[in-house]
């Protein structure tokens, strides 16, 4: 032993010791960085690191996944479950933000024409499949005070009619449709009248058609066209739509007016029925 | 016809149940895709119809049309009871026609909807736009009576295919095959 201490072996043993403690001080007063023969090192080796990492993460998570397997499928069942609550939970704040929106627009429209009565808002249940015109079914009918022939509206303007009530459902002809009829009148106009009636042509479009009017008409592009008020069908003063061209008719005798109704009937999905207004029931009685 | 143990003519009562419920599932849900959104739509009912007849007796077929011509009313808003008569009578003609002359062919299933098909599409437009006189009113004709006509004959693809695959697993066999004769002697 004391030979071991005296051999040179020892005091080179000893020496490298020293050095290492040395670098380890040395390391220590680096302040956090890596010495440089690391830092070469760590050069070197990183792609090998990182794919043996690579595959090792991915050996643990297959054996992870095989021995959690039951824990895994339940959570995932929860989740699938919450995302279900959730997302119905979404629908029906959507729904009610839709209603929302609709009864809001509902109380405009009774601030502004307060002989209204109007029904509580109607869901667009369906388009009449393969009509031109595109009639509709709401979701209301006489059980909600509807009858035939109620003026159809939303706050931006005239949808139509109502032509076929049952209880709960309701069928609504729409202002494209050429067989209605609506006295119309140029609201900056007064003295240009004329007949709302839609055509096949514009209803491609979806526009409708002012007809009858006077051939020394005072109408412009983007005049707005409301109801007259005449027939008691319809309330005075309602928005139908904008004059979007006019030209003489075929007979060259009157002009007529291509309108682009104040909203896009094709794409409604509440509206709200006049049950009674002003004028109604005086010009059924003088109809009578 | 072998005659039937009473173990075969239960089977036989519970296949046919479920093979009209089928029909009746099928004919829902082709009223729902009707009457959903603004496109134009092949009308799918009769097909249904159409194919159905095929292979039932005329009763069978002719109040399973009575009901896809209800429902094209509905979704189409066509005066109730129209559609319904119209496809109630062609569905005892091709009855008859596919039981006495016709083999149930694809392309026979094919012409009978076509020629359907287009009739209604084409009394339709007669009684509802063309009667009346309306403006360019063979626009109509053009632009919607004979796409609808085209989707439809186009959609029998598929309602053929459907229906002979129910009819695959549930249709009773009405013949016997060379086998079973062979095994019956």
């Amino acid at each position: 032993m004391r030979d071991f201490f005296k051999s040179t072996r020892f005091k080179i043993l000893l020496a490298f010791l020293a050095f290492l403690i040395g670098i380890m001080i040395y390391g220590v007063t680096k302040g956090g960085y890596s010495l440089s023969g690391t830092s070469f090192v760590n050069t070197i080796t990183k792609p090998f690191r990182s794919a043996a990492n690579s595959i090792s993460m991915k050996i643990e998570h297959s054996i992870d996944k095989i021995s959690n397997a039951t824990e895994y499928y339940n959570e995932n069942q929860r989740l699938k479950q919450q995302i279900g609550e959730l997302n119905k939970q979404l629908t029906d704040y959507e729904a009610l933000q839709d209603e929302v929106e609709e009864l809001r627009k509902l109380v405009t429209i009774k601030e502004e024409h307060e002989d209204y009565v109007l029904s509580v808002p109607c869901e667009v249940l369906s388009y009449v499949a393969n009509d031109p015109f595109k009639s509709f079914t709401i979701n209301k009918g006489s059980a909600d005070e509807i009858e035939p022939n109620c003026p159809v509206i939303t706050s931006e303007g005239l949808v139509g009619i109502t032509v076929e009530v049952s209880e709960h459902v309701s069928t609504v002809r729409t202002i494209l449709s050429p067989d209605l009829s609506i006295a119309s009148v140029c609201s900056s106009s007064a003295a240009d009248t004329g007949i709302i009636e839609g055509t096949i042509l514009d209803a491609a479009n979806g526009n409708t058609r002012l007809i009858h009017v006077d051939i020394d008409n005072q109408l412009e592009e983007g005049d707005l066209i409301v109801t007259n008020g005449n027939s008691g069908l319809f309330p005075k003063g309602y928005a139908i739509g904008t004059v979007k061209s006019v030209s003489l008719d075929s007979s060259g005798l009157s002009a007529c007016a291509e309108i682009e109704p104040c909203i896009d009937i094709t794409r409604l999905t509440y509206v709200s029925v006049i049950t009674d207004f002003d004028g109604k029931k005086e010009a059924e009685t003088d109809e009578d | 016809m072998r005659i039937k143990t009473t173990k075969e003519k239960r089977i036989l009562i519970i296949k046919t149940a479920v093979r009209w419920l089928l029909y009746y599932v099928l004919i829902f849900f082709s009223f729902v895709f009707m009457t959903s959104g603004t496109l134009l739509k092949p009308v799918l009912l009769i097909p249904i119809a159409v194919c159905i007849s095929v292979n039932n007796n005329q009763i069978g077929s002719a109040v399973t049309s009575a009901v896809c011509g209800f429902l094209i009313d509905i979704s189409c808003d066509k005066l109730i009871g129209y559609n319904a008569v119209i496809l109630t009578v062609f569905s005892i003609i091709i009855s008859l026609l596919f039981e006495l002359y016709l083999r149930y062919k694809f392309i026979n299933v094919l012409i009978a909807t076509a020629v359907v098909s287009f009739i209604q599409g084409w009394l339709d437009y007669k009684f509802y736009y063309e009667i009346w006189n309306y403006d360019n009113v063979e626009l109509i004709f053009s632009e919607i009576t004979i796409p609808v006509w085209i989707y439809t004959v186009i959609s029998t693809v598929f309602i053929f295919l459907i229906i002979k695959l129910i009819n695959h697993f549930l249709m009773p066999k009405e013949h016997l095959s060379l086998e079973e004769v062979i095994k019956t002697n």
